[in-house]
Formats: structure tokens, C-alpha cells, sequence
């Protein structure tokens, strides 16, 4: 019991690394044993990058939508009454 | 609205209790559909704040890059709001946005301080993976910057977080999209592919470009 770090037991890291792994996609196809932790920690890295350059994206996207709103026309009011509660 | 905010409240209760007697968060945290909508109220909510707070129908030009900023603010607050206290990730979050600061400056304090000679401690273990657990060391720290609040974190700690972290994010982003959709559908008119709602997770998929300017 007392042979491995005091701690962090290797198991916990190999099961957080694995479940990272099924969340990750990329390794997800490449089989459940191929991933050392170095490439899916750069997996992770990406992947989580990725995800944030979307929301900046959808951001953008969904600021200029509001921004329509400021016309007059009539999907404007409806955009408007969405957003106005 | 009532019934769903009552049964949140008591989903909080039992969220805290069930958190106090275990520290991992369930598995399907950020999968399910309660938790989608409601992130998706609390973001609209945001949304009209970003709304009424950048001026209702003044000059504000269409490409307005703060007000895209406070849109990406804003969702991610909302986001960090819905972990309810959860990870070190959405903590970080809150207490930075509120200060308008870079999250590098804030500092949450991390109760984990010694967890620099854990990672020692894992390199002296294991002397043939030395040159192995050095660049894991590096890696991880790339990791740790980009999860927010998680740059001194011990591994396992960190790996929790960035794993709580992109369940979260992939949310954020299926919620954002589907809205995206159905405003660019309604303000858009004609363009915009049926079904694309249930779509949302692909992400921004349909190159539609915004409203053509008013004349």
C-alpha cells in the first residue's frame, strides 16, 4: 500500500488519463491503449484550444446578430423579443 | 420556470452534500439536457445584459469588437456560474472576470502547496521514464495555462479539471451554436439548412455570413 507515492497512486493517473482519453476525440479512434501521456496531454492541449477558438467564433457571430438587431426590420423585432425576455 | 428553478435548488442541496461526501463530480456532469437548458437560459440571460448594456439603438457600429468580447464574457461566466462552485476552473473565472483583469493576475488560492515535490517525487520514482515525465512536465504545463486557475495544480488535480473543463466547453459550445442558428434563421430569412438545431454540436458548420447591412 505504502510502495507507491505517497499521494498520487499511479492507478489514479492512469484512470484520469484514460478518462481524458474518452473525452478527447482524436483519441478516442486511434483504440483505447495506443495514447502515451505525452500525446494526449498534447491532444488535450489542442482539443481544449479548438474549443475555445469556437466559443470566440460563436461569439463573434452571435455579437454581430445582436448587433442586426438595431434595424428595423421585422426578424429584428423577433430577435429582440427573444432577447428581452 | 418556477418548477425548474425549485427542483434546481434542490438539486443544489443535493449537489453540495453530495460533494462534501465525494470530491469527484458525477460523470455525467455537462451531458445532460436539464443542464443544457439550463445553461441556455442563463446565457440568453447574459445575453440581454450585453444587450442593454451596450446601448439600446445608439450609433453602436456593427462590428463591435468589445461588445464580442462581452458576448465570449459573458457566456463564459455564465458557464463557470452552472459548475456551482465545483472545479478551480469556473471559481477562477468569477473571480477574475468580476475585476475586468487578465486571469493570469488574479491569484486563486490553491490549497495545494506542495504538489511542486509531488511531480519531483514522480520523476524520482520512475528513473526509466525519466526523459519521458520531463517533457509530461512541460505538456502538463501547457495544459495548465489554458485551463483558467489551474497553472499551479498538482497532475492529477489538473488532469480532473481540464477534463470537467472540456465537458463543459463542448456545452458552452453546442448551447451557443444552437442560438446562433436559430437567430441567423430568423434574421437571416431564407438561408439556413433545415434541422440544423439538433445539429449544434458540429459547431459553426454552415459558413453563413451576417445580415447584409440596412440601408
Amino acid at each position: 500500500m505504502s510502495s507507491r507515492r505517497s499521494r498520487i497512486s499511479e492507478e489514479e493517473i492512469n484512470e484520469l488519463i484514460s478518462k481524458l482519453q474518452s473525452l478527447v476525440p482524436e483519441s478516442r479512434r486511434r483504440g483505447s491503449n495506443r495514447a502515451s501521456a505525452t500525446k494526449l496531454l498534447k491532444e488535450t492541449c489542442n482539443y481544449i484550444k479548438s474549443l475555445q477558438r469556437e466559443v470566440d467564433d460563436l461569439s463573434d457571430r452571435l455579437s454581430d446578430l445582436m448587433a442586426g438587431m438595431d434595424n428595423n426590420s421585422a426578424q429584428a423585432d423577433i430577435i429582440r423579443s427573444l432577447l428581452s425576455s | 420556470m418556477e418548477a425548474e428553478s425549485s427542483t434546481s435548488n434542490q438539486q443544489r442541496k443535493r449537489k453540495r452534500s453530495a460533494s462534501e461526501s465525494s470530491e469527484k463530480p458525477a460523470q455525467s456532469t455537462w451531458r445532460t439536457d436539464k443542464e443544457h437548458r439550463l445553461y441556455s437560459s442563463k446565457l440568453l440571460e447574459a445575453l440581454r445584459r450585453v444587450r442593454s448594456g451596450s446601448g439600446s439603438g445608439s450609433s453602436s457600429p456593427r462590428t463591435d469588437p468589445p461588445r464580442s468580447r462581452a458576448v465570449r464574457e459573458a457566456a463564459d461566466r455564465a458557464l463557470a456560474i452552472s459548475a456551482r462552485g465545483r472545479t478551480r476552473w469556473s471559481r477562477a473565472i468569477l473571480s477574475s472576470r468580476s475585476i475586468k483583469l487578465k486571469s493570469n493576475r488574479i491569484r486563486v488560492p490553491c490549497p495545494a502547496r506542495p504538489k511542486r515535490t509531488e511531480l519531483e517525487r514522480i520523476q524520482s520514482a520512475a528513473d526509466q521514464e525519466k526523459k519521458k515525465s520531463v517533457v509530461l512536465q512541460s505538456k502538463a504545463k501547457v495544459l495548465g495555462r489554458l485551463v483558467p486557475g489551474c497553472k499551479k495544480l498538482s497532475f492529477p488535480t489538473l488532469l480532473e479539471e481540464a477534463s470537467d473543463y472540456i465537458k463543459a466547453l463542448e456545452m458552452q459550445v453546442k448551447a451557443m451554436s444552437a442560438l446562433t442558428e436559430i437567430l441567423s434563421m430568423i434574421g437571416g430569412g431564407t438561408e439556413g439548412a433545415p434541422g440544423m438545431v439538433q445539429d449544434a454540436g458540429a459547431g459553426t458548420s454552415t459558413g453563413t455570413d451576417s445580415m447584409p447591412p440596412p440601408t
